[in-house]
């Protein structure tokens, strides 16, 4: 998780020591950051998640499972 | 013939022989939005990467650019507009609902009256899909000449407020003559594709046919602006484009190598960094103008030919890959020669 958890810190502008399952996705979570986790998502994992699942996480473990889930579908598929 | 991502086609016999872009005086800076959006310039710019766009003072239409862009082509090719055989309009923004602006341009330039004019409502992939109608037309032998105007005046359907849209567009017309040659060379490839589920995602909702008031989507918003919901437009593109890249480069059969450059609309500058690294492309075959330009919908492809590509495509005979994707959703890609173009300019109108 490392590279995803790198690419999350910078886009939530914190060190990436603070990125841990448990944090608040907080203010920072805007359409902007959204674009961008899409794109790192992307890049790490080459799954394309929906923006609007990504607008309902709260939590960067909520982004987790997203990813999880759309990796899990396209392996059944 | 069905491919993953479209239809393909392919063309001989007609080969592009100059373009000229036309870009309004009035240049609009970054600075002149952080009254209204603050911190969020800053944000915005790291994204879409533009920071400063051509905008079209009231009164000036599409077609205006494009006459401009036209006149000045002509001059360098030495064409004597009754020599031309048809000309096909593509844009969002036409001067009227009727009639085509092609038939405007069609008097304003001083075509013949037996040449064939229309328009065409299409804009991310207007100038790929133009080059493809022109090509085709010219080796049915029945044109010789045909002239691509492609252009839009985004800004006016920009909502102030909106900072997902309000800078990101700008304005720009460009014209495009094309001409036969020996009809079993200038062979082109074109990979062409739609998806209109996407349909509400990059729209004006204002229509007299279409009440769409009510619609909890445009809740609040003028109808008459734009509406973009940027994230749903770059999942699309992130799907559809990588692909679209790796089969247009296979149909056409030319490692990509051998490519002189590859031509991105210019969505947005992370978009195109990032499909450009997804697709394996080098950085440096793929421009980016939009820092100065903006996004300019059906006219970004020609814009970079004009700008930045001008000095290869004046020089040399390049082969190119042109990709436009977007509203719609409509894709089209073309891959072929181009060049040494007699005639490669932008232009201020």
């Amino acid at each position: 998780m490392s590279e995803f958890y790198e690419g999350l810190a910078e886009i939530l502008e914190v060190d990436e020591a603070e990125v841990t399952p448990e944090r608040e996705l907080g203010e920072n979570w805007d359409s902007l950051a959204i674009v961008s986790t899409i794109a790192l998502i992307d890049d790490v994992y080459d799954v394309q998640v929906r923006p609007e699942k990504l607008a309902e996480c709260k939590t960067v473990g909520d982004v987790e499972a997203l990813v999880e889930a759309h990796r899990s579908e396209s392996g059944d598929a | 013939m069905h491919g993953k991502t479209g239809q393909h086609a392919q063309t001989r016999g007609a080969r592009i022989v100059g373009v000229v872009s036309a870009l309004p005086p009035k240049v609009v800076e970054n600075d002149a939005f952080v009254d209204r959006f603050g911190d969020a310039v800053a944000e915005v710019t790291k994204m879409t990467g533009v920071k400063s766009r051509h905008v079209a003072e009231d009164g000036v239409a599409t077609s205006d650019l494009c006459f401009a862009a036209g006149q000045r082509l002509l001059e360098g090719l030495g064409w004597e507009p009754e020599t031309i055989d048809g000309i096909i309009f593509i844009s969002q923004s036409p001067d009227y609902p009727l009639p085509a602006t092609a038939c405007l341009l069609q008097e304003r330039l001083g075509m013949r009256t037996t040449t064939v004019a229309f328009d065409v409502n299409l804009g991310c992939s207007a100038y790929p899909y133009g080059l493809w109608l022109a090509m085709s037309l010219i080796q049915t032998g029945s044109m010789d000449r045909v002239l691509v105007a492609v252009g839009d005046i985004n800004t006016r359907a920009n909502d102030p407020l909106d900072r997902s849209v309000a800078m990101l567009f700008g304005d720009c017309g460009a014209m495009t003559a094309l001409e036969a040659g020996d009809p079993e060379a200038d062979q082109a490839h074109f990979v062409l594709g739609t998806d209109g589920r996407g349909g509400d995602n990059l729209i004006v909702p204002a229509s007299r046919h279409r009440d769409r008031t009510g619609d909890a989507r445009f809740a609040g918003r003028n109808l008459d602006m734009v509406y973009m919901d940027g994230a749903e437009i770059f999942n699309f593109t992130l799907k559809a484009v990588p692909a679209l890249v790796r089969e247009t480069i296979e149909v056409a059969g030319v490692p990509q190598e051998e490519y002189g450059a590859f031509l991105f609309h210019q969505a947005n500058t992370f978009m195109l960094n990032h499909l450009a690294k997804k697709a394996k492309l080098p950085k440096d075959k793929v421009p980016i103008n939009m820092d100065r330009y903006g996004n300019t919908s059906s006219a970004t492809i020609p814009l970079v030919m004009t700008t930045d590509s001008a000095e290869q495509l004046k020089a040399d005979r390049t082969r190119i890959g042109m990709f436009g994707f977007g509203v719609g959703y409509s894709w089209a890609s073309a891959s072929l020669e181009v060049g040494p173009l007699r005639v490669c300019e932008t232009v201020i109108a």
